[in-house]
């Protein structure tokens, strides 16, 4: 896939993105909280001088009410030299410097032209210290206008307050930029574990893009949720494995499998015609075994097709919850006659009540195809059982019974997948896909079927077999 | 019996008029569903034969049509889709019998045949005489001649299937559909089990039997 711009790796990266984000909202908050905390502490520091000023504007007013302009001049000098912290300055109504510790005043001496008019400014306080060198600091002071036309400026040093605040703003600065480079090596270090867990998966899905179906992530064990998705893809891969490889298993089934009946079927019809030319040979016997062996043929053909569907389905249509007992009982009816006929001894046991969910039909035929191999493999004189109870577990088992010649162990997984069947098998009518159909119906039905030892010798017969066909359980 | 077949496959379309025509019943052919449902509108037919997937209209809606229409004449849906859930669908639409290509073609006239009849034996019938065999649908007796005959309640039902079909062939797989209610084949002869024990009760010790096997087809009460 062509991209038009590439960023750097690390940046496509998810994780990392989120982190920068994150870091980014939180930057935004962190300069909101600061601007906040500045507003008010340096808010603070300048109401608590202006109220200072005040007080001293009120009290060098009331010197100037009672002593006038010379008593105020006085004052001025008098308090000047007592080390407060005040700057002052007095000018007369021309504007020309009188007393006081500053040389100008920070504010425009034609302000507040009324008497009592006051103004208000902030401004840079310049002071020399005895060594000589020179600090500037910020100061708030006030200039009132008095009834002779004069102004007499008062202000504050508030510079120690304020680089108190500086001095918390800046901590504030430093330590969100270390939050910062901390959530940036945390953020590069996270997504570069997620990178690494998406990596793995990536490579598995560019692997079996490529074709490759047998490729499975590794598992860390740590039962994150990365193990969890590995766990699910592996297991999605498993499935996908086995139904491609089914299908692939059923095309050559089928076609070894339909070729030889197939063949047989137009060797039967060439040799009929040729019979029926030179005028001997039963023709009409000749159809009828045609008709039978395409009967054949195409029962195979449906029975591959409905485990196929039932496969890639993957759950099986139409499911409705009934009565197993009901079903079980139905098909023990359907087969009992039968047993009975051949000189086999057919028992039926149900737990009542237990409730199932899935397709009556497909596990009906799936009890059906347990029976009708019990019945062609056990000899007159055996038995079979048809057994319907809850394990301990909670499933459901719908289980048969013969005392046929059983399975050997080795061979019980292989005779579940299509078209096998065993040496001794080969004379009995079937194409082997009875037990596959069953497989397939107890997977559409997230069941199993399970084949166990049948009740071993009995009578000169067995060992037997037991088929259980498994579903989850009862609801 | 006169028979609608509703078929694209003119091939198969021929096949069936041919071997319906010698079985006695009269075929008239349409090729796909808009002359389908133009010739059942002209009506006549004891049965449609009806295939589900062809050009113009497909099955299903032809036979929607008719229905909606108050056309009851007996269908029977031809189809290459044999999934339990088409059948239902075949059978919703107002189809009354459903065969999944390729069939045999006793199954064919069989169920043909059954559903031809049906309509006769409609209603609400308390009774069902087959020659000197008697069922009593409510009171659940049979009796041949004077002697009662005692039946498993399935007998029961496969002997009512076949009274109620009387002098018609009817399948295996028909009787394990109607009467069962299995839409699969088992592997095993277990229908000719359960026939072999209900000829057992209704002819054992008369001297002329009435259930007959049909060769190659399946089995017939006869009066």
């Amino acid at each position: 896939m062509p991209r038009q711009i590439r960023l750097p790796s690390v940046f496509r990266n998810t994780p990392f993105r989120l982190t920068l984000l994150f870091l980014a909202l939180f930057a935004a908050a962190a300069s909101a909280f600061l601007a906040y905390i500045y507003g008010v502490t340096a808010g603070e520091v300048s109401r608590r001088a202006d109220g200072e000023i005040s007080r001293e504007i009120q009290s060098l007013l009331g010197t100037y009410r009672q002593a006038g302009m010379d008593g105020l001049n006085l004052a001025l000098i008098e308090r000047t030299g007592d080390g407060r912290a005040f700057v002052y300055l007095l000018s007369d109504k021309t504007g020309k410097r009188m007393t006081g510790t500053l040389a100008v005043s920070p504010v425009d001496l034609d302000q507040g032209p009324k008497a009592g008019d006051q103004v208000s400014a902030s401004f840079k306080l310049t002071q020399t210290d005895p060594d000589g060198t020179v600090i500037k600091s910020a100061a708030r002071g006030q200039q009132i206008r008095l009834a002779n036309g004069a102004t007499l400026f008062v202000g504050l040093d508030i510079g120690a307050g304020e680089s108190f605040v500086l001095k918390i703003v800046r901590a504030i600065w430093g330590a969100g930029a270390l939050v910062i480079l901390l959530g940036l090596a945390g953020g590069l270090v996270v997504s570069g574990n997620v990178s690494r867990a998406m990596a793995r998966l990536n490579q598995v899905v560019t692997e079996v893009q490529g074709g490759n179906l047998r490729v499975r992530i590794p598992l860390r064990g740590v039962r994150d949720e990365f193990d969890e998705l590995a766990a699910g893809m592996n297991d999605m891969l498993d499935r996908l494995e086995r139904s491609i490889g089914g299908l692939r298993h059923v095309g050559d089934a089928i076609a070894h499998d339909l070729r030889s009946p197939l063949t047989r079927l137009r060797t039967r019809l060439e040799l009929a015609l040729i019979d029926v030319e030179n005028g001997k040979g039963d023709a009409e016997a000749a159809l009828v075994q045609a008709l039978e062996d395409a009967d054949g043929v195409l029962s195979t053909f449906n029975t591959v097709l409905a485990i196929a569907r039932l496969q890639s389905a993957g759950e099986a249509p139409d499911q409705s919850l009934f009565d197993a007992g009901d079903l079980t009982a139905k098909i023990a009816e359907l087969y009992a006659p039968l047993c009975e006929d051949r000189d086999i001894d057919f028992q039926f046991e149900a737990t009542p009540y237990l409730r199932v969910k899935g397709n009556q039909e497909f596990i009906a035929q799936a009890l059906a195809n347990l029976l009708d191999n019990a019945v062609k493999y056990t000899p007159s004189g055996g038995a079979i059982m048809l057994r319907l109870r809850r394990r301990a577990s909670g499933e459901v088992e719908f289980s048969v019974t013969d005392t046929g010649p059983g399975v050997p162990p080795q061979d019980r997984e292989r005779v579940v997948q299509r078209f096998v069947r065993l040496e001794n098998s080969r004379s009995l009518p079937g194409a082997g896909l009875g037990l596959s159909l069953v497989a397939a119906v107890a997977q559409a039905h997230e069941g199993r079927l399970d084949l166990d030892e049948g009740p071993g010798e009995i009578n000169g017969q067995g060992p037997g077999l037991r088929v259980a066909f498994v579903l989850p359980r009862a609801v | 019996m006169k028979i609608l077949i509703v078929e694209d496959d003119l091939e198969a379309a021929a096949a069936m008029v041919r071997g319906l025509g010698e079985a006695g019943l009269i075929c008239v052919h349409a090729a796909d569903g808009v002359l389908g449902l133009d010739a059942a509108r002209d009506g006549g037919f004891d049965v449609l034969v009806v295939d589900r997937m062809m050009p113009n209209m497909d099955g299903l809606s032809m036979v929607e049509a008719l229905r909606q229409a108050g056309d009851q004449t007996p269908v029977l849906f031809l189809s290459a889709l044999g999934e339990i859930d088409d059948r239902v669908a075949g059978l919703k639409a107002g189809g009354d019998d459903y065969l999944v290509k390729p069939y045999a073609f006793v199954e064919l006239s069989a169920r043909i045949e059954a559903l031809g009849r049906r309509r006769d034996s409609g209603g609400m019938q308390t009774l069902i005489k087959v020659g000197d065999l008697e069922m009593d649908l409510i009171s659940r007796m049979v009796r041949r001649q004077t002697q009662e005959i005692d039946l498993q309640p399935r007998e029961f039902q496969l002997l009512e299937y076949l009274m109620r079909h009387a002098g018609q062939s009817v399948t295996r797989t028909m009787l394990l559909e109607k009467v069962w209610e299995y839409h699969f084949d088992p592997q095993t002869n277990v229908i000719d089990v359960h026939i072999s024990r209900l000829r057992a009760k209704i002819d054992k010790g008369f001297d002329r039997p009435m259930l007959q096997t049909v060769r190659g087809a399946g089995y017939r009460l006869d009066a």
